[in-house]
């Protein structure tokens, strides 16, 4: 097995080739663009499709293309550029299209900076373009799950047909780790049961948005509820750090989680009991399982991210409002400390807040 | 004179976008209102709360410059406070040429009454060096990388002032930055002109391109001269003014004053490719009469 040290966005597109993607579609923004500069190296070089495109529009419009066409495709933005993608993701939904998005946040709203936040969490798992539909969202907190989720995406987007994202942030992007390579590589193939490929075999295939009859889109809507209820039954993932006995839960994905299980590491030291539960799936989001926590102790949950509480008003409709559940965030491109988590920790062992 | 774009500002040394700006704003007066899409210009002249800028001065997103513009110069006019103020939109070759060109051929569509100043520096530099459609042919950028099998990029430049030209624009000009006094003739005619007009400017980037900073101005100067980039003003879809280059250099000058090319004197096959380029200017100095 090959182990190198690699910056999260090349994990990405090292994970996408594992991943048989053959066509990649892409636009500059920082703190993405390295994600774009490695797919432009490697995919010609395999003989697969690389095009930049020009504008973050036809980017996403080319993933409906190649999409269609049956080929295994992806795109990577920030949240600007994701802004701009909404109105094709929601017809990459609507038509029931496979394909990999990943998605850099950066702090927003408006141009905001380029450091990182967790503030797409609304525009990402909860839609953010028109209508009834979902994406697949995973939540990678190294660079190996920059990879290994890039791939479960690929794999996750062909078995619903459906839109999957890979959602991290700034720090994810930039940082660099040892990677350990994926041992099994899927041949780009096109799938020609559903596609429009071109092709005699393909002839009779669909792909449509369009439905004009209001009882065929309202049949389809809820046909694609199903397929979401199917997803939230058979695909939810998260971790459980330290969660045996905790009387304090932390509640945390992506870079923010990799803070927690540092004060969880702390605060056992000291003999408070904390733990951590970090969703790695946040659409199907893990809400049987935090309701099932919520229900068993007189614990505390802490829901660390770096927005204004996006994902916590998710963990209160979890729980159910059954018990507290506390936020610790920092704003505007600041990484959460260490110390804060601490202190909040710390503050609700005493007694101090509920 | 007062100085409308003030010092202090985070441009890199040599930076191009800083020279433009300064000799557009010369042009263009104080009685000016300018708009900036994302880009180096806008994060290095507004961190806030610092700004280089002594005239109002608005950030619009990178696709719609030109429609920020729009809005401004229809409010002026309904609030009857046009008179003689100045709407200038001041972008780069990506938020020009690439992403903002919707936003750009609805205004002058329209026919707004303001300028729209493209700063090209061939490349979206504020991101990290990616191809724009202003990269020229056989230039390595960080998504089109020259290698064993590559030249770099294999797309002719975009011609921007043609597709402005065709829009019915009143003036179309290109200028460099080499030619300060030109530049600023330029602007000062764009903005005096009635309706939607165009100022393109050949702006070499230190970083982008990798040559010393202090030799902007040399290689800015040595497009020109090679016939690369041709300055000329089109009024009402008619070239009308040239500027004569004499004894034109060899584009080799050029090129080899840039690491963006340096493939291009490395690699087996070079020379061919040095060729194509130098037939791109022979016909620019036919075509226009350089």
């Amino acid at each position: 097995m090959v182990t190198q040290l690699i910056k999260g966005n090349t994990a990405v597109i090292i994970g996408a080739l594992y991943a048989g993607c053959d066509c990649y579609f892409g636009y500059p923004i920082t703190p993405a663009s390295e994600i774009l500069h490695e797919a432009s190296f490697y995919f010609p070089m395999l003989g697969r499709k690389f095009v930049q495109a020009e504008s973050e529009e036809a980017a996403i419009n080319m993933v409906y293309g190649g999409a269609s066409a049956g080929h295994r495709v992806m795109t990577a933005s920030s949240g600007p550029g994701i802004s701009l993608k909404q109105e094709g993701i929601s017809y990459l939904a609507g038509a029931e299209l496979p394909c990999v998005i990943v998605d850099i946040m950066r702090a927003g709203p408006g141009l905001g900076n380029i450091g990182p936040e967790q503030a797409d969490y609304n525009q990402i798992v909860k839609g953010g373009g028109h209508g009834n539909y979902k994406n697949i969202v995973l939540a990678p907190n190294s660079v190996q799950e920059m990879c290994d989720l890039t791939i479960k995406a690929f794999e996750l987007s062909f078995k619903y047909r459906n839109p999957a994202v890979v959602l991290a942030d700034g720090v994810l992007g930039q940082m660099v780790e040892p990677l350990k390579f994926p041992t099994n590589a899927v041949q780009p193939q096109v799938d020609t049961s559903w596609a429009v490929a071109a092709t005699s075999q393909t002839r009779q295939n669909l792909i449509t948005s369009i439905f004009l009859d209001f009882e065929q889109l309202e049949d389809f809507n809820n046909r694609l509820q199903k397929k979401y209820e199917l997803i939230e039954h058979q695909e939810v993932a998260y971790e459980k750090y330290m969660m045996e006995d905790a009387d304090i839960i932390l509640v945390s994905y992506g870079i923010s989680s990799r803070i927690c299980r540092s004060a969880v590491e702390q605060a056992r030291n000291k003999g408070i009991k904390v733990g951590l539960f970090r969703p790695i799936t946040l659409f199907p989001f893990p809400a049987k399982e935090l309701f099932k926590l919520a229900q068993t102790g007189d614990s505390t949950f802490i829901c660390v991210e770096m927005s204004n509480g996006q994902m916590r008003e998710d963990v209160l409709l979890a729980t159910r409002c059954m018990r507290p559940v506390e936020l610790v965030n920092r704003l505007g491109g600041n990484l959460i400390t260490f110390d804060q988590v601490m202190q909040k920790i710390e503050e609700i062992a005493k007694g101090g807040s509920t | 004179m007062k100085h409308l774009l003030v010092s202090g500002h985070r441009g890199c040394a040599g930076c191009c976008d800083a020279m433009a700006t300064k000799f557009t704003l010369m042009g263009a007066g104080e009685d000016c209102i300018v708009v900036s899409p994302t880009g180096c210009l806008e994060v290095m002249t507004t961190p806030f709360p610092e700004t280089s800028w002594n005239v109002p001065w608005i950030h619009s997103l990178f696709e719609n410059a030109a429609a920020v513009a729009s809005g401004i110069e229809a409010a002026l006019k309904a609030m009857g406070k046009k008179g003689n103020t100045k709407v200038v939109a001041i972008g780069g070759d990506g938020a020009t040429m690439d992403i903002g060109l919707q936003a750009i051929s609805g205004a002058f569509e329209r026919g707004h009454d303001f300028t729209y100043v493209c700063i090209d520096n061939e490349a979206y530099m504020n991101t990290g060096v990616q191809r724009s459609s202003g990269t020229p042919f056989n230039a390595s950028t960080t998504t089109s990388p020259a290698g064993k099998v590559s030249f770099g990029n294999q797309r002719p430049k975009k011609n921007m002032p043609a597709i402005i030209a065709a829009h019915g624009s009143p003036y179309v000009a290109t200028t460099s930055l080499a030619y300060g006094k030109d530049m600023i003739a330029k602007v000062k005619k764009a903005t005096e002109t009635p309706g939607p007009t165009y100022v393109h400017c050949h702006a070499p980037c230190t970083t982008g391109w990798g040559f010393d900073t202090s030799k902007t101005v040399e290689v800015a100067r040595m497009a020109v001269k090679t016939g690369l980039w041709p300055l000329f003003e089109m009024e009402n879809g008619e070239i009308t003014k040239v500027r004569k280059i004499g004894t034109p250099s060899p584009v080799e000058d050029y090129l080899k004053m840039q690491s963006r090319f340096k493939h291009l004197f490395s690699k087996e096959g070079g020379a061919e490719e040095i060729a194509k380029i130098q037939a791109i200017a022979d016909k620019n100095i036919e075509q226009y009469g350089l």
